[in-house]
C-alpha cells in the first residue's frame, strides 16, 4: 500500500504530481517538509554514490562524504576492503573526523577519545580498565552505524537499507549501458585528483531532474557553445549560428529506477573527422577512428574482448554521453573537438549533495582510465576543468539557473506552477541493441519524467 | 607486488602528477624583496589595481591584452588537514581553474562576444580589493614575483547577500614596455567548498 505523506497544510503529496499530464508542482522544489521526507525515504533508502576507490588506495585511507544529510566515513581497512559508516560518535554525537580525507588506522573522536576501526568497530575508550562506556552496552553495540557497501567499476555506493534491493537490482536495465562506461578496461578507472566542491543555493532536485538527461536546455542555456570557440557552428554547416539542434538527435534511455542517459549519435562526428561513411564501417573500425573518451585506438581490443556485439554497436554508434544515477549522480563521457581537428574526451562525475531545501553542494570528480596514456590524461583534465565544474564554461550557466527555480518555488502563486514533462517520444529506434525504455529522434522529456516517477514511488513507499 | 613493481608504480604516479600539475611555482627569494618605498613596487601595485578596475568594469578584452602568451593561470583545490599536514592542503592535480593563454581567451570570448553566457549575463557586480602586496625580484631580470591578498565581493541579481571570495595570489609580472604582462597566476582560495555558484568571474 502506498503511504502518501500529508504536508502540514493538509495537502497530500499526491496532489503535487499529475501522472496523466506529466506535471510536478514547483512546491516540491523548496518545501522544508518534503525535504525531510526525501532525506528519510530517498537518501536513507536508496543506493547513494560516495566516491571512487582510487581516492583511498591504501590501508587506512579515508574520505568524509555525505549520504543525503548524513556525514559518513568511507574507509579502506588493512585487508583492502571498503567500509562506510556514520561519521558520528555513538557516545555523545561528536563528528568523528572533521577532515575531508586522510589516513589513519584508528579513528579517534577528539571529544572523549572513543576509538573506532576503519570498519566502524568500537575499539575502546581512554582508561580502558575504568570502562568509560559503562556496562549497559557491549563493545559490539557501540560501534559506528554501518552502511551496506557496493563497489561497481571502482565507484563506491552505499545504502542504509541493509535488507533492501541489491545494487544490481537498483541499477536494473541501466547496468547493461553503465558497464560500457565504467567497466571498459581490465585495469579500470582512476580519479585524476580529489573532487572540486562548491555550493549552489538551490534545491538538490533542480540539478538532479536536469541531470536525468534534459536535452532541451542545451539549445538555449548552453547556446554560447555554438557561437564561439572550437565548438562553434560554421556558417556553411547545418546548425549554423549557435543553433545546437543537430546535436539533439539520437536515442534516450530511461529505466525503472530513474537512471537515464542520452545516447547521442556519433555518425556526424565520424563523418566530419574521418570523411568516411559511418554506415560502411564496422563497430571496431568506428571505435578505432573515434574511440570513447579516455580510450585510445590501442585500447580498443580490450573493448572488443569485454563487450557483446550489441554493446559494441551502442558504443560505436550512440554511446551514452550524459546521464544520471538516481538520485543525485550525473556522468559525462563527452567527445570534444579540438582546434587541430582531433577529439579529446572528458569523463566527469557529479554528485549534487542536498544541504537543506535551498542549498546543494556540487561535487565534481574528473576521471580517466588507468590505461589512458598520461599525456592524454593531462589533456582530458584540462578540458574537463575548462568546461565542467566550478569554473566550467558550460556548467556555469546551470549553476546560475537552479537558484532562481528554488526562489520562485516559494511564491504563493508560483508554488502551484508546474514543471512540465509533456514532450513524449512517439518512436523507438528501428532496432536497438539494449534493454530499458528507449526513444528515438530529437530529445524529449521521458527520461526526466521517469526520474520524477521513481522519486514519487520512493516518497510514497 | 615486488619492490621493483612498487618502485615502478611510484615512479609512474610521480610522472603523472608532473603532467597533471602546472609547472612548479618559481621559488621566492626573500633576499630579493622589493621595498614598498621603491618606485618599482608602486608600478607593480598599479598593475594589480588597474587590472582590478578593468575586471570590475567588465573590460574583459582590455584585461585579456595584459595576459602573456605563455600564461599559466591556476586555482588549486584546498583540503582540510591537521596542523602537521599543512603541506597537503593545496591540490594542484584537479584544480578549479587550470588555464593557459588560449583557454583564457576562450573564456573572455564567451563573456565578451556571445549573447548567451548566462552564468555572467547579467554580469555580477564585483569589487576586487587588493592588499598586502609583497614583491620580489627573480632569476629573470624582467620578471617580478608579486604576492597579494584579494577579496572579491560578488553581487548577483537582486540578491541581498554577497558572495565573498577571499584568496591569496602568487603572480609573475613580466616587464612589457611601460607596463607589465601577467605571465603566471596562482589563486589560492581560502575555502575548501567554494561559496559562490561558479568561478565565471576572473580572479
Amino acid at each position: 500500500m502506498p503511504h502518501i505523506p500529508i504536508l502540514n497544510d493538509g495537502t497530500p503529496l499526491s496532489e503535487l504530481i499529475n501522472h496523466d499530464t506529466r506535471e510536478v508542482a514547483m512546491r516540491t522544489l523548496s518545501d522544508e517538509q518534503i525535504y525531510q521526507v526525501e532525506m528519510k525515504k530517498i537518501f536513507a533508502k536508496t543506493w547513494v554514490f560516495l566516491g571512487h576507490e582510487t581516492e583511498i588506495p591504501n590501508s587506512g585511507d579515508f574520505l568524509v562524504r555525505d549520504m543525503g544529510s548524513d556525514s559518513v566515513l568511507v574507509t579502506r581497512d588493512k585487508d583492502g576492503d571498503i567500509h562506510v559508516a556514520l561519521n558520528v560518535c555513538p557516545h555523545r554525537g561528536m563528528k568523528i573526523s572533521t577532515h575531508d580525507s586522510g589516513n589513519t588506522p584508528i579513528h579517534t573522536c577528539i571529544y572523549h577519545g572513543w576509538a573506532f576501526k576503519p570498519n566502524g568497530d568500537f575499539v575502546g575508550a581512554p582508561a580502558d580498565k575504568e570502562c568509560m562506556h559503562g556496562k549497559m552496552m557491549t563493545k559490539q553495540q557501540l560501534g559506528l552505524k554501518k552502511a551496506r557497501v557496493a563497489e561497481y567499476g571502482g565507484l563506491i555506493f552505499a545504502t542504509w537499507n541493509i535488507e533492501g534491493p541489491s545494487f544490481e537490482e537498483f541499477l536494473g536495465d541501466a547496468k547493461w549501458y553503465f558497464d560500457t562506461l565504467w567497466c571498459r578496461t581490465i585495469e579500470g578507472m582512476e580519479v585524476l585528483g580529489p573532487p572540486q566542491r562548491f555550493v549552489i543555493r538551490a534545491n538538490w532536485k533542480t540539478a538532479c531532474e536536469q541531470s536525468a538527461s534534459d536535452g532541451f536546455h542545451t539549445m538555449t542555456l548552453h547556446r554560447w557553445l555554438g557561437e564561439v570557440g572550437p565548438y562553434a557552428k560554421k556558417p556553411d554547416e547545418e546548425g549554423k549560428g549557435g543553433d545546437l539542434s543537430p546535436e539533439m538527435y539520437g536515442s534516450e534511455v530511461w529505466t525503472d529506477h530513474g537512471h537515464t542517459m542520452r545516447c547521442i549519435d556519433l555518425d556526424r562526428k565520424i563523418r566530419r573527422i574521418t570523411g568516411k561513411d559511418p554506415s560502411a564501417l564496422s563497430a571496431r573500425e568506428k571505435l578505432e577512428l573515434l574511440p570513447p573518451p579516455g580510450i585510445t585506438p590501442e585500447m580498443v581490443p580490450q573493448l572488443l574482448e569485454r563487450f557483446s556485439d550489441e554493446q559494441l554497436e551502442l558504443m560505436s554508434w550512440r554511446p551514452p554521453q550524459v546521464g544520471n544515477f538516481f538520485p543525485n549522480g550525473l556522468f559525462e563521457f563527452i567527445y570534444l573537438p579540438q582546434p587541430d581537428g582531433t577529439v579529446v574526451g572528458a569523463m566527469a562525475l557529479h554528485a549534487y549533495i542536498p544541504k537543506g531545501p535551498d542549498k546543494l553542494e556540487f561535487v565534481n570528480w574528473i576521471l580517466a582510465e588507468k590505461d589512458t596514456p598520461p599525456e592524454l590524461k593531462a589533456k582530458m583534465l584540462r578540458q574537463s576543468v575548462q568546461l565542467l565544474g566550478t569554473s566550467g564554461m558550460v556548467e556555469q550557466d546551470d549553476s546560475d539557473t537552479w537558484p532562481h527555480q528554488t526562489i520562485v518555488a516559494k511564491g504563493a502563486m508560483s508554488a502551484d506552477i508546474t514543471l512540465k514533462y509533456q514532450a513524449c517520444y512517439e518512436t523507438k529506434p528501428p532496432s536497438w541493441p539494449g534493454p530499458g525504455h528507449v526513444g528515438d529522434g530529437f530529445t524529449k522529456d521521458d527520461t526526466q519524467w521517469q526520474w520524477w516517477q521513481y522519486w514519487y514511488e520512493l516518497m510514497t513507499a | 607486488m615486488t619492490h621493483a613493481d612498487d618502485n615502478a608504480t611510484a615512479l609512474a604516479a610521480a610522472e603523472l602528477k608532473t603532467l597533471l600539475e602546472p609547472t612548479p611555482l618559481p621559488m621566492l627569494d626573500t633576499s630579493k624583496r622589493i621595498s614598498a618605498a621603491d618606485p618599482l613596487h608602486t608600478e607593480l601595485m598599479e598593475f594589480l589595481v588597474d587590472e582590478a578596475e578593468m575586471l570590475d568594469n567588465l573590460q574583459f578584452k582590455a584585461w585579456g591584452a595584459t595576459l602573456a602568451e605563455d600564461l599559466e593561470y591556476n586555482a588549486p583545490l584546498r583540503r582540510t588537514r591537521t596542523t602537521r599536514q599543512q603541506d597537503q592542503t593545496v591540490v594542484r592535480t584537479v584544480q578549479h581553474l587550470h588555464e593557459d593563454f588560449g583557454s583564457m581567451q576562450l573564456r573572455i570570448m564567451r563573456v565578451a562576444d556571445t549573447t548567451s553566457a548566462w552564468g555572467e549575463d547579467p554580469p555580477s557586480r564585483t569589487r576586487r580589493f587588493i592588499s598586502n602586496i609583497r614583491a620580489y625580484r627573480t632569476e629573470q631580470a624582467n620578471e617580478y614575483l608579486v604576492r597579494s591578498y584579494e577579496l572579491v565581493t560578488r553581487s548577483r541579481f537582486d540578491f541581498d547577500d554577497f558572495d565573498l571570495i577571499p584568496c591569496e595570489r602568487y603572480d609573475i609580472l613580466r616587464r612589457d614596455g611601460v607596463s607589465f604582462k601577467l605571465a603566471r597566476r596562482e589563486i589560492l582560495l581560502d575555502q575548501v567548498v567554494v561559496g559562490t555558484p561558479n568561478l565565471g568571474i576572473f580572479l
